[in-house]
């Protein structure tokens, strides 16, 4: 009975954490405005009007009925934006029964994510306290996985939250094993096919197929004289794709495989981004030269190969931003640390990456790879006032994000941990 | 030819007179001019440490070195204890898991030590130099677990630390409970939380009768002996190395180590161990902690865990990562662990996080790396601060070791330096080159074509 009472409860918080009423018109006084395309000002004002950003400078008279903060001594961040995650679709990882990311099959090119997403799950209060306003859904497995969804952190609805519900789509494109000590033993270890290229040519017969059932639908329309082919979901689901208006979202770990998905995605002409890229350090210039944008998957790792560099997964940011390569950060696969990504971007720092380049990668950056640079992405006059007030820089675990607003309204940051918090920190010392 | 050989000869002992000045045994080592954080002490700006052979022989201000010290200026740098990770599964070979029946304390992780697994020196790398290398979570009363320091490039029998009290693992909850599987088609006992608890009840019971039945032995041969041949001589009991080692833990031989998320199950077993007279020298992961703070305080066992690691399972998910920040704050001893190879590297980030959630301050997140693994391990008169006459397991860092900027540029294990950022990444260019060359030049050198097919 204790155990359904906690679930209830769990289930309800998202609910109540919506602030009741907000005013439309609030203005942040006295703090550092950190727009991320242009230089910060020091202090500085801003104004948020009907959910958008309506000014920022200085000395800024405040209008009437405008709630105001003063936020002296604190910072002012546009929104970040986790390029990379599963929130909504996995509730705890070991349950079967709270996932829903992986479909059955391999093939799955037609599903969307926003089909699936719930919007009251505890990771989308518990993610966004350092400063996360919007995501990137993905489902995974197989590979096609489906379509992936950008979604703002807060909302009473999916609807609400949803930016764009066909925001990329996910292809597993097939990765070199990692090698570990036991394989390295194995006398096995060297397959005489290679199963990557083998899967490769899977997935370009696909698409080619694909191709085909979308001329001969334009063939029967245009010219007539034969029926339209039955109707194939899964080709539909592909049409975006082949058309380059959705971007393609390929997992690429070795540089093996980094050079063999740039071949693929010129000869496919397909619109890619890459996921991942571990040694992309090895192959920075011809990533720069594909001009395909990299997602960096959550750096909470070690190196794929024995061989590399104890450090290699984190300067591996900073030397692919030399290049010319441009990346974003995400949270990775787990939805319980998805809290942590400024903390990536902050790994990336300490080995090289600098510090402008990093907030970039978490905001104006995935902004562009996604087409939502217009409303998302930078403090600007005009764009959705997605943004947040911080004790200090962004990427420290130690400092705190005391104010969060999304489409110009204040998020109430209490969550689950919250209120545990408040409950057990009262509970009488003996 | 022969000259070559002379010139061989000539670079081995250049390259051995460029690496002995820091890596030679016999000279004292003087640290100077770092930001010394003793976690036992006020931090130090500026200060020097001295080191003589393997233990710290002075910490201070402007520290004179002598002509048979060497000297390595820290330029303003930071200096912590080397960080001790107390529950890890580092260095093992194979399993960690003895998984097939639940009751397995004669397995040893001394046995299986593998030093030359490289996250040793990936953790070296994040600045830790010990940790409690541990028996996985599948039995209820699992495995002995070993202690040892990262002195990598040593032989398993050289990383055990010497002198750490021997410590035992048992595990609660939905590992045993879901540990059926090692014996495919045959389900394993136990299967609920009750079974948990039961078997190691029922193991206790076996472990006294199995003292008794030694006992009557050695009465029965002591009245034999007594008896001049008039009685039978007895039989002793059967040997059983599972519960002696049992046997031994309700002695107090051993510090237990229970792997437990939910407050009551954590509670129970406190009872349990109470009616038994077994100390429980900590808790693993404790993610449900924060709920009995009065309790665990009060039986006096520690909590060590995840700085904000949640969500995988449902006994992770009734919790905050303020947990060890508020169990801290209400008296209770905790420690930050990595239970990854990988976490073990960033160590102090999760650190870090204790003083956002729940507001420890920073030695107070400091300690939860350093000496408060080391109370729990009973290591604390050897590690964990930086005193005079402790070891020399020094982690020193660029920057603050709390900042979020920081790297570990050089690790020390009984006052030698087993990590250095520089000079590994200069070896390693050095490495590149040298195999560019040889690919390049296909002179005589040049390997002959390899022949394709398998043999």
């Amino acid at each position: 009975m204790k155990r359904i009472f906690i679930f209830t409860a769990i289930c309800l918080i998202p609910l109540a954490l919506v602030c009741k009423t907000s005013p439309d018109t609030v203005l942040i006084k006295n703090a550092t405005i950190v727009p991320v395309t242009e230089q910060p000002i020091h202090p500085g004002d801003l104004l948020i009007k009907g959910g958008k950003i309506a000014r920022i400078g200085k000395g800024i008279p405040s209008p009437e009925g405008a709630a105001v903060i003063d936020a002296s001594g604190m910072s002012v961040y546009p929104g970040f934006i986790d390029a990379y995650t599963h929130f909504g679709l996995v509730e705890i990882s070991s349950i079967a029964s709270t996932i829903d990311t992986n479909e059955m099959g391999k093939m799955n090119p037609e599903l969307k994510v926003a089909w699936a997403i719930n919007p009251h799950s505890v990771h989308f209060a518990t993610n966004r306290i350092n400063g996360t306003t919007t995501a990137l859904v993905a489902p995974s497995g197989g590979t096609f996985s489906g379509i992936t969804a950008l979604v703002k952190m807060d909302g009473w609805s999916i609807d609400e939250m949803l930016i764009n519900d066909e925001a990329a789509s996910i292809i597993n494109f097939p990765m070199t094993p990692r090698e570990t000590r036991a394989s390295r033993l194995s006398k096995q270890k060297k397959a005489k096919i290679d199963i990557t290229a083998k899967i490769v040519e899977k997935i370009k017969k696909y698409l080619t197929d694909a191709r085909r059932y979308h001329e001969l639908k334009t063939l029967s329309k245009e010219k007539g004289g034969f029926p339209p082919p039955g109707m194939n979901a899964k080709y539909e689901g592909l049409k975006p794709v082949l058309e380059g208006k959705m971007p393609v979202i390929l997992s690429v770990e070795k540089a093996k495989d980094i050079k063999l998905a740039i071949k693929f995605a010129k000869e496919e002409k397909l619109k890619v981004i890459f996921r991942g890229c571990a040694q992309g350090y090895k192959v920075a210039d011809k990533i720069a030269r594909a001009k395909i944008p990299v997602i960096i998957d959550s750096l909470y790792t070690g190196p794929v190969d024995p061989e590399e560099a104890y450090d290699a997964q984190w300067t591996n940011v900073s030397i692919m931003v030399k290049a010319g390569v441009t990346i974003c950060f995400s949270s990775g696969g787990y939805v319980g640390v998805g809290k942590d990504l400024p903390y990536h971007a902050a790994r990336a720092v300490a080995f090289g990456l600098k510090h402008e380049d990093a907030l970039k990668a978490l905001t104006i950056n995935p902004a562009k790879m996604f087409g939502i640079d217009n409303r998302l992405g930078s403090l600007e006059v005009g764009k959705d006032a997605d943004l947040f007030v911080t004790t200090g820089d962004p990427l420290d675990a130690r400092s705190v994000v005391k104010y969060l607003f999304i489409n110009g309204k204040r998020v109430n940051l209490d969550n689950w941990w919250e209120t545990q918090y408040k409950k057990w920190k009262s509970r009488p010392l003996k | 030819m022969k000259h070559k050989l002379i010139l061989y000869i000539f670079i081995a002992v250049f390259m051995a007179i460029e690496i002995l000045p820091v890596y030679s045994r016999g000279k004292d080592l003087l640290l100077k001019n770092g930001n010394i954080i003793p976690i036992s002490h006020k931090t130090i700006m500026g200060g020097d440490i001295l080191i003589k052979g393997n233990k710290i022989a002075k910490i201070g201000e402007k520290i004179e070195s002598t002509p048979n010290t060497l000297v390595i200026d820290l330029k303003g740098k930071w200096v912590m204890p080397g960080i001790i990770d107390s529950h890890a599964h580092i260095a093992i070979e194979g399993g960690v898991n003895e998984g097939s029946e639940s009751i397995t304390p004669e397995v040893h992780i001394k046995d299986v030590l593998q030093p030359e697994d490289y996250s040793m020196f990936h953790s070296l790398a994040g600045g830790v130099t010990t940790v409690h290398t541990m028996h996985g979570s599948a039995n209820p009363i699992g495995g002995r677990n070993v202690v040892i320091k990262l002195r990598w490039g040593k032989g398993a029998e050289e990383l055990i630390f010497k002198g750490a009290p021997e410590t035992i693992k048992w595990a609660l909850g939905e590992n045993p409970k879901r540990s059926n599987s090692y014996r495919p088609g045959r389900a394993r006992y136990p299967k609920t939380r009750m079974g948990v608890e039961a078997a190691i009840r029922k193991a206790f019971e076996k472990a006294r009768d199995y003292e008794k039945a030694w006992d009557k032995y050695e009465k029965d041969m002591k009245a034999y002996k007594k008896s001049k041949g008039k009685m039978f001589k007895p039989l002793p009991p059967r040997k059983n190395y599972r519960l002696e080692v049992i046997s031994d833990l309700l002695k107090g031989k051993y510090r237990v180590r229970c792997h437990a998320y939910q407050s009551e199950e954590m509670l129970s077993i406190m009872k349990l161990c109470k009616a038994y007279n077994v100390k429980l020298a900590a808790f693993e992961h404790g993610l449900e902690g924060y709920r009995i703070t009065n309790e665990l305080g009060k039986y006096g066992v520690a909590i060590t865990g995840f700085a904000d690691f949640w969500g995988y399972k449902w006994e992770a998910f009734n919790t905050l990562p303020h947990n060890l920040a508020l169990m801290a704050k209400r008296g209770v001893l905790v420690a930050v662990n990595s239970d990854s190879n990988e976490r073990m590297r960033r160590l102090f980030l999760d650190a870090a996080k204790l003083v956002r959630f729940g507001g420890l301050t920073e030695l107070e997140a400091l300690k939860t790396i350093t000496i408060n693994p080391a109370i729990i391990l009973g290591i604390d008169k050897y590690v964990g601060t930086l005193e005079v006459n402790k070891d020399a397991d020094i982690a020193i860092f660029n920057r603050h070791p709390l900042d979020p900027y920081t790297v570990c540029e050089m690790t020390l294990v009984d006052g030698k330096v087993l990590f250095d950022r520089t000079k590994y990444h200069l070896e390693r260019e050095k490495a590149a080159e040298k195999k560019k060359e040889k690919e390049e030049k296909p002179g005589k050198n040049a390997k002959a074509p390899k022949i394709k097919g398998e043999f």
